[in-house]
């Protein structure tokens, strides 16, 4: 086999999968060791460090691991691995899990994105949250998480899909499941920081559940700092891309705005290649920001004012919205302005948001059991929920676009 | 719409997990003392069993030395005498003494006081389950630290960390450090979040204010019927219960409020609540209430009966909890020498530390020794689950495909395999 070639003579670059030849060695190792030793000597030369019987917490990680039955591998990321699973007690009961990859480029113990989606999904239980039924860890000290079952897809594979159409009304019950999600999140001081189109699963009723909390985090002490570096691109609000430290739930309303443009445009609403044009986007629809529309704006560490007179911009009119979102109405067009607004702190609340007259006004939400939907599969399932924070789906983007390149020191 | 606070802290981890009566918490710490004692008594007689046959071994064959380490500091298994496992008392004496060190640590580590006291309670939950006769303190409340300033997004590196927490006299490795991280989320049931009742005292204190300025408009209950009269109402709060009313000005009111009352309620939190078991039997706002009914009893009271009705049943209740809470806080070693002159207090803290000094030493004596090596453990766990065949056939077939066909690519640019000089076939 590849392993015995003697890999130190080769001019070679080490081939993939090389680093294996560690566990392989330990395992042809304490084969030898084993063998060595005649296995009826066990219980008596048991060494110290094989751990005796199981501790308390263990036997009840394991009672718990013992609850689920993992199936097919629905797919994997760079950091996790999905399988479909189910209850062992009820085969019917499904569920996805999730199995977390130890990262090799972090050092640094069980990863900070694992610790964030468990901490804030245990504590989130909402219907429009995808809900988090067990964490167990295996012996090799993997951590898997068991989701709930979300076969559908989510809501970008929904307005890319050519082959679905969808009204107005449609519309208007996907972006409310996801104005009571935020809400929910906000109402229990958690900042979600990444939302976007793919983040948004949809459950086999067609409830929309938000989900991937990797980046998630409590709101900060009034004064404390948070990294600036968060949300995907398109998502991102300007005072981030300015490089702001302070903020809250604001921030993630921007992005919801976003995916509710998004799915009346079927098209990407600010698309960018690099963080820089991501600004010069926003002011192309939302006009250059002034102390005057945006107090505080020229002290963000980043800001830029404009050269000269002529390279201010204005603010696009009402027609051009009009013109490039009919599907969502006069009523809809105001909701998403507000969440829209360059200053974050003219920006709708979560819960402004959904004591909005868009909601209460023609045409009514369309009732769950008849939204259109993809029908994608448990497969789906496994492209959505292997992502970590900030991976957008191959092909969405040539260009990186990820939110995820973090400085744990400026947290 | 507004979330109810009660319902949404029902639904929280640390009500579901962690919230436990007196009588549950005491039966679990029975539980795990018996377990771990039994499994102390059990392993030290198999290793003294191995050490005397290990020294026959060695006596027939000439050598000497078996082992070095525990030739003038004997530990369980190198003592010959019968093993005197710690109680519960004990344990949670010296629990406590380490939640103190680790509240220092913290501090040497500039974390927050929100990290360092996460980090308190992630010990108390994890020695709910384990007793510390099988891991000691030391070990877990480092990375207890570490995961608690993970947790609560305040990452230090690890090996900024190490450095951080090494002394001349002990060098603290990151493997160290890491080794027993899974079997501290493991107790902790992968549970993070801890609710601290900090921040409301804030809130609630800010709220104080806003009726002492007059500008309360939450909802009212109490007899008084306007902001104004509220203002007016608590202007006369007497300094204590069943004392006389006196009207004080407002800058008195303010200074009663924030500096008489915050200032020692948020110390009561910061130490003494995280050192008992109120987190384990209270919420946070009965919490932040009783600290602040014992700096100032009147006004928590009047407080109480702005937000709800004193007719009510649930109001008579309340008062009873945040007295037992107030209790168990105020009949802390940490808060009854706040009361004492200088020199009772020296001794107070002499027999604290003749105490811990006692148990550290019992310690020694029945700690487990299949779990002294908490890095060597953990290898050997990893190495287990290889060995148990986790790289599954999937796995092992595609990465013998990568294998091969990057073999395939590299033949053909870099050229065959050169043969190897004094290569032997296997």
């Amino acid at each position: 086999m590849g392993v015995s070639s003697p890999a130190a003579l080769s001019p070679r670059p080490k081939p993939p999968g090389s680093h294996l030849a560690v566990p392989d060695r330990a395992k042809a190792l304490s084969g030898l060791s084993r063998a060595a030793k005649p296995p009826a000597s066990a219980p008596i030369t048991r060494t110290p460090i094989d751990g005796g019987e199981a501790d308390m917490a263990e036997q009840m990680n394991d009672a718990l691991r013992s609850q689920f039955v993992s199936g097919a591998r629905l797919g994997e990321g760079t950091y996790a691995i999905v399988y479909a699973g189910h209850y062992r007690h009820d085969p019917t009961k499904l569920v996805a899990i999730k199995k977390i990859k130890l990262n090799a480029d972090f050092k640094d113990g069980i990863a900070m994105d694992a610790i964030r989606e468990i901490k804030y999904l245990s504590e989130l239980s909402h219907p429009n949250i995808i809900k988090l039924h067990a964490v167990f860890s295996t012996k090799d000290q993997n951590l898997s998480l068991v989701l709930e079952h979300l076969p559908l897809g989510d809501l970008e594979g929904l307005w890319k899909n050519k082959s679905i159409t969808y009204s107005s009304a449609d519309i208007k019950a996907w972006s409310n499941m996801l104005c009571q999600a935020i809400w929910f999140c906000h109402a229990n001081h958690v900042l979600h920081r990444d939302i976007k189109g793919n983040n948004l699963l949809i459950a086999a009723d067609n409830t929309v559940k938000l989900a991937d909390f990797g980046l998630a985090r409590s709101f900060a002490d009034p004064g404390a700092k948070m990294t600036s570096n968060v949300i995907t691109r398109f998502y991102r609000p300007p005072e981030l891309l300015y490089g702001c430290l302070h903020y809250a739930g604001n921030a993630d309303m921007w992005s919801v705005g976003c995916v509710i443009a998004e799915l009346a445009l079927r098209q990407f609403f600010l698309p960018s290649e690099t963080d820089l044009q991501q600004l010069s986007v926003i002011i192309d629809v939302f006009g250059t920001p002034s102390e005057e529309s945006w107090p505080g704006v020229g002290s963000l560490r980043y800001y830029q004012p404009p050269p000269n007179r002529s390279a201010v911009k204005l603010p696009q009119p009402l027609s051009w919205w009009r013109g490039r979102l009919p599907l969502l109405g006069d009523d809809g067009i105001d909701m998403v302005r507000g969440m829209l607004a360059m200053d974050p702190q003219k920006r709708l609340t979560a819960e402004q948001a959904l004591q909005h007259r868009y909601w209460t006004s023609a045409p009514r939400p369309t009732k769950k059991e008849n939204l259109p939907n993809e029908g994608g599969g448990m497969k789906k399932e496994g492209e959505d929920l292997k992502r970590k924070g900030g991976e957008t789906p191959a092909g969405a983007g040539r260009v990186d676009k990820v939110a995820r390149k973090l400085d744990f020191g400026g947290m | 719409m507004k979330l109810n606070e009660d319902d949404l802290y029902r639904t929280s981890t640390q009500f579901r997990q962690w919230s436990f009566t007196a009588e549950q918490l005491a039966a679990q710490r029975a539980k795990t003392n018996l377990q771990a004692t039994e499994r102390v008594k059990l392993n030290v007689a198999r290793q003294r069993a191995q050490r005397v046959q290990a020294a026959e071994l060695d006596s027939t064959s000439g050598n000497s030395g078996i082992d070095g380490s525990g030739a003038n500091t004997p530990n369980a298994v190198t003592s010959d005498k019968e093993v005197d496992c710690l109680t519960v008392t004990e344990e949670m004496t010296f629990v406590e003494e380490f939640c103190e060190r680790t509240m220092a640590l913290g501090a040497h580590c500039k974390f927050s006081d929100n990290v360092i006291a996460t980090c308190v309670q992630f010990l108390r939950r994890f020695y709910l389950y384990n007793s510390p006769m099988t891991y000691h303190a030391q070990n877990i409340s480092r990375t207890a630290m570490f995961l608690a300033g993970k947790s609560e997004s305040e990452h230090q590196s690890l090996d900024h960390f190490a450095t951080n927490i090494s002394s001349e006299k002990t060098k603290v490795t990151p493997e160290q450090i890491l080794a027993p991280e899974y079997l501290i989320v493991q107790a902790l049931r992968f549970n993070f979040d801890v609710k601290h009742p900090f921040r409301a005292l804030k809130g609630g204190v800010l709220d104080m204010m806003s009726i002492a300025n007059g500008k309360y408009e939450g909802p009212n209950h109490s007899i008084h019927k306007t902001a104004a009269d509220l203002s007016t109402a608590i202007h006369q709060l007497p300094r204590k219960t069943g004392g006389l009313a006196a009207k004080a000005t407002s800058q008195q009111l303010a200074d009663r409020i924030m500096r008489e009352s915050y200032s020692p309620a948020a110390q009561t939190l910061k130490k003494t609540a995280a050192l008992t078991d109120v987190y384990f039997l209270y919420t946070p706002s009965q919490i932040w209430l009783a600290a602040l009914l014992l700096a100032d009893e009147p006004l928590v009271l009047f407080y109480l009966s702005v937000k709800m009705p004193s007719t009510s049943p649930v109001y008579e209740k309340v008062i009873v909890a945040l007295r037992e809470c107030a209790l168990i806080l105020s009949s802390h070693r940490s808060h009854q020498k706040l009361h004492l002159p200088a020199d009772e207090q020296a001794r107070m803290d002499a027999e604290h530390r003749a105490e811990v000094k006692r148990l550290i030493k019992k310690l020694k004596l029945c700690q487990d020794p299949d779990k002294l090596d908490l890095v060597k453990l953990n290898q050997a766990q990893k190495r287990d689950a290889v060995q148990g065949s986790d790289l599954d056939v999937h796995k092992a077939k595609r990465r013998k495909m990568d294998r091969e066909n990057f073999q395939k690519d590299s033949d053909t640019f870099w050229g065959p395999e050169l043969p190897t000089y004094g290569a032997k076939p296997a």
